[in-house]
């Protein structure tokens, strides 16, 4: 691809996203620009039919529908409620208490089942509201969970760092789900500090301190509800169930729970839960579809290639190359979903990097800690496409919102990227 | 598309770059080259970066790939002679393979994909596929029973998991590691090279070398693209097809070997199972063949051959 | 005319979807089921669920554009909002732009590129490898939603263009 392709796609696409075009078909369009260029038309429009299809075809992706659906459930049902008294009783009194929560259940939901949308969806659904109720700015509350939901991809196990190891050709996965705690918790911490302080500069409403009596009845009151908690997590560390399953099982039991005993689902409610949960999945899907079409195109289109060595074609020393490298990788980010960035960076900057004394799992803690801010940025970004689609926000006030936590995952990135070697 | 009279022919395959079979493409794409006198210049996209083994098929058909590698397992659901591939304890030993092989059997089932738009080019060797497992050693087909077993994306791959006993869970290859790690699968069955190279072991810790299978791997092009090349550079890629072949059979050997070393090395806990058993259970599927008899005709000539 | 059909597409969609939805949960416990109570994992489950969430994402999205809750990011729209009035007709050029492209996603890769990977696969007459299902039906889902969503578009441009003759008539 010529570089006058390469801007036609680019401002394509920006200008249909401005004009108001849905995400998903402004980068469908996207995508069909360059290929029809290079390709018979008929055969392009068969090509991006057969990737979209495809791109749904993963078993990683099971997961996502069953999370949102029991999200619902706990939603409507009760269940949330329930958990959410229960920790307001433990951090309630901290300024940005229930963000902390939001983080914290991220991280564990997020590292226990290595999907961060699956985080983002399960995760969002029941908390959002809870915030919002509690006097939370929506968009905050999205992006807390957005970026939050992030670090299961970095704290094992992880499937994006199965596909660089993959893509590396050599890598230990050991090694690199070792390497990938430290950074996984700093993401964490430097999120709810940064939540903290925003917390307490808008002056977010503090629960009074709650008596242990009153935390103990509360724990009890949440006690069905807590072992949904231990179902799922239980059940995928204890290896019973796969992600996939695990969500079925919580379907199962937050319906139980929310029909069956708490009663606060009828059962002629739940053809309409359904719905909207289908919904909720389906946008998610239409955005994923797309977007692996699309960087099917570019890789296709060696548009990446490209890129990188026009960048690294203009020099500098160790540092300036390593802050290139980073570049590349954000800028890829924000278009490419995660996957395919990895498959196709790897082989491109790892050499680079090896060359410049990286260690090769340092490199791809790197590498994965800048694609997990790709995720939440837009255009494209799957985690920012599922935590909207849940919370019910718009993309850019949400991005807005998400600012500060971009910082906060950059210094975390810088830290990794100069001193990672420190704890291989 | 032509620019500046010179050919770019797209070959995207799901292996990492380290592996021999990418190696011996690369290898290909010299030759070709070099043949066509600068003519043709073959691109590599590697590690599933243009999709799987079958969504690369399906882009051969559509016209937007040019070339791919495929396990010929894989190519049953769309070509079925070579279904016939995956018959197990269809060859006696690697001998009798290679013969087959570069036999006027092996080129007639290459060509037989030129009706489904994807012509067979050459087979590169992939040795005898064994089971590898996460919990438990595999000593005689009942050891299979209540697991599930990752199988290639083939009806025949599926009935003869089933045969012996295994329940059968197609996945693509690169999903793998995460199936196995997951608990989706109990165990996959695969190669030395590909076991090693993937770094299964790390989950997989016994492997159990009853050599059931030895599916070779084709390189294909669509015949969108043959039938746009001209009569020499038609000519010249054949060619290269073969040198890369033959160079393919040497890197494949010293693979075998040191995978077996390596995975010796890590510690995975190598069973050598007497192979009757795993024999008979299988029979059936050579009864069963009655429904297809295109493959019947082919195991009963492959069987005879000297 | 168009409204009743509207909802009577509406509530069928609705229909499939609570089926498919249900569906995928039922298939996975009952993968569960088969491997824990009955010692036997079946082989099928795990492509009925692939094929499932194919299905339920494609169909779902092109319901989603009947309801519109699809994500967009509308920079113009959000600068117009305090300039001009909802009903002014660069505002409604603008949605009908935007619907357009809609319209030509679902027609283009949708619905042409869809039907022609529908018919190469089984002109090929290509199987899936564990159900034995074509896989020319299971790529189906893209012209059906293709369909609708030309439906839906369609509809709403009607509706569009009712609001750009009433403003023509005060103005
Ligand atoms: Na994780
Ligand atoms: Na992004």
């Amino acid at each position: 691809m010529d570089p006058l392709q390469a801007t036609l796609l680019f401002s394509g696409f920006a200008i249909l996203l401005a004009l108001g075009v849905p995400i998903a078909v402004s980068i469908g369009l996207s995508a069909l620009l360059p290929l029809a260029l290079s390709l018979d038309t008929d055969v392009a429009l068969t090509t991006l039919a057969q990737r979209m299809a495809t791109g749904l075809d993963r078993f990683t992706l099971l997961a996502i529908p069953f999370f949102i659906l029991s999200g619902q459930f706990m939603n409507r049902g009760g269940i949330a409620r329930r958990l959410i008294d229960f920790a307001r009783a433990l951090v309630g009194m901290l300024p940005g208490g229930l963000a902390f929560v939001n983080v914290v259940s991220g991280m564990l939901f997020g590292a226990i089942s290595g999907s961060a949308a699956a985080a983002a969806a399960g995760i969002g659904s029941f908390m959002l509201p809870r915030m919002e109720e509690q006097g939370y700015d929506r968009n905050f509350g999205a992006a807390i969970n957005i970026a939050s939901a992030t670090t299961s991809l970095i704290i094992p196990p992880s499937n994006i760092l199965i596909v660089y190891a993959l893509a590396s050709g050599g890598v230990s996965i050991a090694a690199l789900f070792m390497a990938g705690y430290l950074p996984g918790l700093m993401v964490g911490g430097v999120l709810m500090g940064v939540s903290g302080v925003i917390a307490f500069r808008r002056g977010y409403p503090v629960d009074e301190r709650v008596r242990a009596g009153e935390a103990l009845r509360r724990g009890v009151a949440a006690l069905p509800s807590l072992f949904l908690v231990v179902l799922v997590i239980g059940g995928i560390v204890g290896g019973v169930f796969t992600p996939t399953e695990a969500g079925a099982m919580a379907v199962l039991y937050s319906l139980i729970l929310s029909v069956g005993i708490y009663r606060e689902v009828k059962w002629r409610d739940v053809p309409e839960i359904l719905v909207e949960a289908s919904v909720m999945t389906s946008i998610v899907m239409l955005l994923i579809a797309t977007s692996m079409a699309f960087s099917w195109v570019l890789a296709y289109e060696r548009i990446p290639e490209a890129i990188t060595e026009w960048l690294l074609s203009m020099g500098g020393g160790r540092i300036a190359t390593l802050l290139a490298i980073n570049l590349i990788l954000l800028v890829a980010g924000t278009v490419l979903d995660m996957t395919p960035a990895v498959l196709v960076f790897t082989p491109m900057l790892l050499p680079v990097a090896v060359g410049l004394g990286i260690d090769p799992v340092q490199f791809g803690i790197i590498m994965v800690l800048n694609l997990c801010i790709g995720l939440c940025t837009p255009p494209v970004g799957s985690v920012l496409f599922v935590g909207c689609s849940v919370a019910g926000t718009r993309i850019g006030a949400t991005s807005y919102a998400l600012l500060p936590l971009y910082a906060g995952m950059i210094v975390v990135l810088l830290i990794e990227t100069f001193f990672g070697h420190l704890w291989l | 598309r032509e620019d500046s009279g010179t050919r770019r022919i797209k070959l995207a395959h799901g292996l990492a770059t380290s592996h021999p079979v990418h190696q011996a493409m690369v290898y290909f794409g010299e030759r070709a080259e070099l043949h066509s006198k600068g003519t043709l210049r073959v691109e590599i996209h590697p590690s599933e970066q243009l999709g799987t083994e079958r969504e690369a098929i399906e882009l051969l058909q559509i016209g937007s790939l040019g070339m791919t590698k495929v396990s010929a397992s894989v190519m049953e659901s769309f070509v079925p002679e070579y279904g016939v591939f995956s018959l197990p304890y269809l060859f006696r030993d690697d001998r009798h393979r290679a013969a087959v092989l570069d036999s006027e059997i092996g080129s007639e089932i290459l060509q037989a994909g030129r009706s489904y738009g994807v012509r067979g080019l050459v087979y590169y060797d992939a040795g005898s596929r064994s089971f590898y497992t996460r919990d438990r050693p595999i000593h005689t087909p009942a050891d299979l029973i209540g697991l599930k077993i990752r199988t290639q994306e083939s009806p025949s791959a599926i009935r003869m998991v089933r045969a012996l006993g295994g329940s059968a869970t197609p996945i693509a290859w690169g999903e793998l590691y995460t199936a196995l790690q997951q608990g989706v699968v109990d165990g996959a069955e695969n190669n030395p090279p590909s076991f090693y190279l993937s770094r299964h072991y790390e989950v997989c810790k016994f492997y159990s070398l009853d050599e059931h299978t030895a599916v070779p791997d084709v390189l294909l092009v669509s015949t969108h693209l043959w039938d746009r090349l001209t009569a020499s550079e038609r000519e010249a890629l054949q060619q290269a097809a073969l040198e890369s072949g033959q160079f393919q059979r040497e890197l494949w050997a010293s693979a075998t070997d040191e995978a077996m070393r390596s995975l010796e090395a890590v510690g995975v806990e190598i069973l050598r199972p007497g192979k009757s058993l795993f024999a008979a259970s299988v029979e059936p599927l050579y009864e069963g063949l009655s429904g297809s008899p295109g493959v019947a005709r082919l195991s009963e000539r492959i069987k005879a051959m000297r | 005319m168009c409204q009743a059909l509207r909802r009577r597409l509406d509530r069928i969609l609705e229909s499939i979807l609570v089926i498919l939805m249900s569906g995928m949960v039922l298939n996975v416990l009952w993968q569960i089921t088969t491997r824990y109570l009955l010692g036997d994992p079946s082989s099928v489950t795990e492509e009925i669920a692939r094929f499932g969430l194919i299905w339920l994402g494609m169909l779902g999205a092109s319901y989603g554009f009947g309801r519109k809750v699809h994500l967009s990011v509308g920079l113009v729209d959000e600068f117009l909002d305090s300039r001009i009035a909802k009903d002014h007709p660069l505002r409604i050029g603008l949605e009908l732009v935007s619907l357009g492209c809609v319209g030509i996603f679902a027609a283009l890769i949708l619905v042409v590129g869809g039907s022609n990977l529908v018919s190469l696969s089984s002109e090929f007459n290509q199987v899936s490898a564990a159900l034995g299902v074509p896989l020319g039906a299971v790529y189906s889902v893209l012209p059906i939603s293709g369909a609708i969503v030309l439906f839906y578009s369609g509809l709403q441009a009607i509706e569009i263009s009712g609001r750009w003759r009433a403003w023509g008539g005060e103005g």
